[in-house]
């Protein structure tokens, strides 16, 4: 069968694919090209000029709080998945051992990743709060000190709680739909064979669910990068810089203290350039999984 | 036998357990918003509801703006988003041509750029050209997760529908367009409706781009939050009362959407 002329398919791409290339690929050109200029909110007009990759320096050799934003997004990052990694797939493997409303629990389990993030920072804001808190309250009615949950040493802490709270579903929700597809056989062979339960999620279960959990991880970690609504909320990324993730650093260096716009776009190339390796590994898992 | 009975208990009380927790933040917000201020501040259990507090952001802070402002906004960049993303996914799903995966890859990592890297760039074009503040702007920008995320969901759903039954339309004698608008259009309705959700959901939470690219005319339900943070200390309350409004509606669409919440959250690279 064939009907179409060489480029029908165009027709049916090219519409989206030109809004596509120009809502995005020309603003990201854009931003390339502000990184290499001394662009300024508050600067005079005329004083705009090319400076080359002085940004990048700027970043790379003077402004210390540049690195300790990647620290802090890597600390986040590898600590809030792989605490979601186990918690999910301990819930998961709860959830399949009993299967009663089962759709109803996938359903209200799934409830806090989305919730809009602004909110969540929010519920957390009331529920973390040192004087009138419920959290505070619960740990002074069984006698503890308050916990300055906001507090210099703890902020991060709460963040990635925040995090595990909002994104173990995810993690839970997709174990959870992999499972349902571990065929029977290889398991029933198994525990007739005398493999423990262990063994079997060891030599069976995982390797099966393996593909679905990997683009889940992948597609978490860039979520976890690019993170900015809720700590931005909760935290500001604060106190001092406690908090100051990739986005928040941005953010700083180019609307809230100083109006440097060409070294926070320097710093926004940086920060795309941090996904791309994730990206590109995520384009291949998802290869892989569409051709079996 | 009386192990695996024990077990049999266990297993759904720590389940109900864990989704209890799980829900509680929720819940104790929307406890809040039914208090007055000073059963918020001293703790008690034993309160009278009142919905002052949804009174006063409807009334005092002009909240129906806010709702409406997103919502002519999500509209938009929803029903944009599907037309033009559905006709892409059809594109994807039936031909073959050069370099098609590699385009559609591209396509998807689009879905995951970060807010606060594009940001920059459309608040000085948004300056330059005198968008900063309308609607249209926020519309153009959702585009750019919605198109990518709409393409990929909608390619997945027309790939499960059977070639065959277009190819016996084409010898009734219809072209390809006639095939996509009678045959498959049709039969992705579900899917479509699903997407429409995912993407309504999507651009209903967006937070980043809405906050630094409006300012006070076109100002969406995320970014007012913040604004009940006064000299005079947090209106926790309104806030609450705000909150426990904003997350109404998505709640009730992923119940609606709970079929394809896998699909949608892997932005269909994985059947659910």
């Amino acid at each position: 069968m064939n009907l179409n002329c060489k480029h029908e398919h165009m027709h049916y791409i090219a519409p989206a694919l030109i809004v596509l290339v120009l809502i995005t690929i020309f603003p990201t050109i854009f931003l390339y090209i502000i990184s290499l200029t001394n662009y300024d909110l508050a600067q005079k007009p005329g004083s705009l000029s090319f400076v080359g990759l002085k940004n990048y320096w700027y970043l790379f050799s003077i402004d210390k709080d540049f690195w300790k934003s990647i620290g802090i997004t890597l600390i986040f990052t590898i600590v809030s998945v792989g605490v979601e990694l186990i918690l999910g797939m301990a819930i998961a493997f709860l959830l399949d051992g009993n299967r009663t409303f089962r759709r109803l629990k996938s359903s209200l389990i799934i409830i806090p990743m989305v919730v809009t993030p602004a909110i969540i920072a929010l519920i957390w804001k009331l529920m973390l709060n040192t004087e009138y808190g419920i959290l505070n309250t619960m740990i002074k009615g069984i006698g503890l000190h308050p916990v300055n949950w906001l507090g210099i040493d703890t902020a991060l802490l709460s963040l990635i709680l925040i995090d595990i709270w909002q994104w173990t579903p995810y993690i839970v929700l997709m174990t959870y739909s992999g499972l349902q597809t571990v065929p029977s056989e290889p398991l029933e062979a198994a525990a007739v064979d005398g493999a423990s339960w262990l063994q079997r999620a060891r030599y069976v279960i995982i390797p099966h669910i393996k593909p679905i959990l990997s683009i889940t991880l992948l597609l978490k970690t860039i979520e976890c990068i690019k993170s900015f609504d809720i700590v931005y909320g909760l935290t500001q990324g604060g106190p001092g810089n406690a908090t100051e993730v990739m986005s928040l650093h941005i953010f700083r260096l180019g609307f809230k203290q100083t109006h440097w716009i060409g070294r926070a776009s320097a710093n926004a190339v940086l920060l795309l350039v941090l996904t791309i390796p994730i990206i590109t590994l995520l384009s291949k898992n998802i290869k892989y999984s569409r051709e079996m | 036998m009386k192990g695996i009975k024990r077990k049999t208990l266990i297993v759904p009380i720590v389940t109900w357990l864990i989704i209890l927790i799980t829900l509680f933040p929720i819940f104790w917000m929307f406890l809040i918003s039914i208090k007055q201020r000073v059963d918020i501040i001293q703790f008690n259990w034993s309160f009278t509801p009142t919905f002052k507090n949804y009174v006063t952001v409807f009334e005092k802070y002009d909240f129906i703006r806010f709702i409406l402002n997103s919502l002519s906004v999500v509209a938009t960049t929803t029903v944009i988003s599907i037309f033009l993303g559905t006709l892409a996914a059809y594109g994807f799903a039936r031909f073959k041509f050069k370099k098609k995966e590699n385009l559609a890859f591209w396509v998807l990592s689009l879905r995951m750029l970060p807010p606060m890297a594009v940001v920059i760039p459309f608040f000085i074009m948004g300056r330059m050209l005198n968008l900063l503040d309308k609607q249209l702007l926020l519309v153009i920008t959702y585009l750019g997760f919605n198109i990518p995320f709409t393409i990929w969901m909608m390619r997945g759903f027309i790939e499960d529908i059977p070639e065959s039954l277009e190819e016996s339309a084409w010898i009734d004698g219809c072209t390809r367009w006639e095939g996509f608008m009678r045959i498959i259009l049709p039969s992705v309705m579900p899917g479509l409706a699903a997407t429409s959700i995912f993407c309504f959901i999507q651009s209903w939470n967006e937070f980043a781009l809405a906050f630094f690219l409006t300012s006070f005319n076109s100002r969406t339900v995320p970014t007012i939050v913040n604004s009940f943070i006064s000299v005079l200390g947090v209106l926790w309350g309104e806030m609450a009362a705000v909150g426990v409004v904003a997350i109404l509606p998505i709640i009730v669409f992923t119940m609606l959407v709970q079929k394809h919440l896998v699909k949608g959250l892997t932005m269909g690279a994985i059947k659910g």
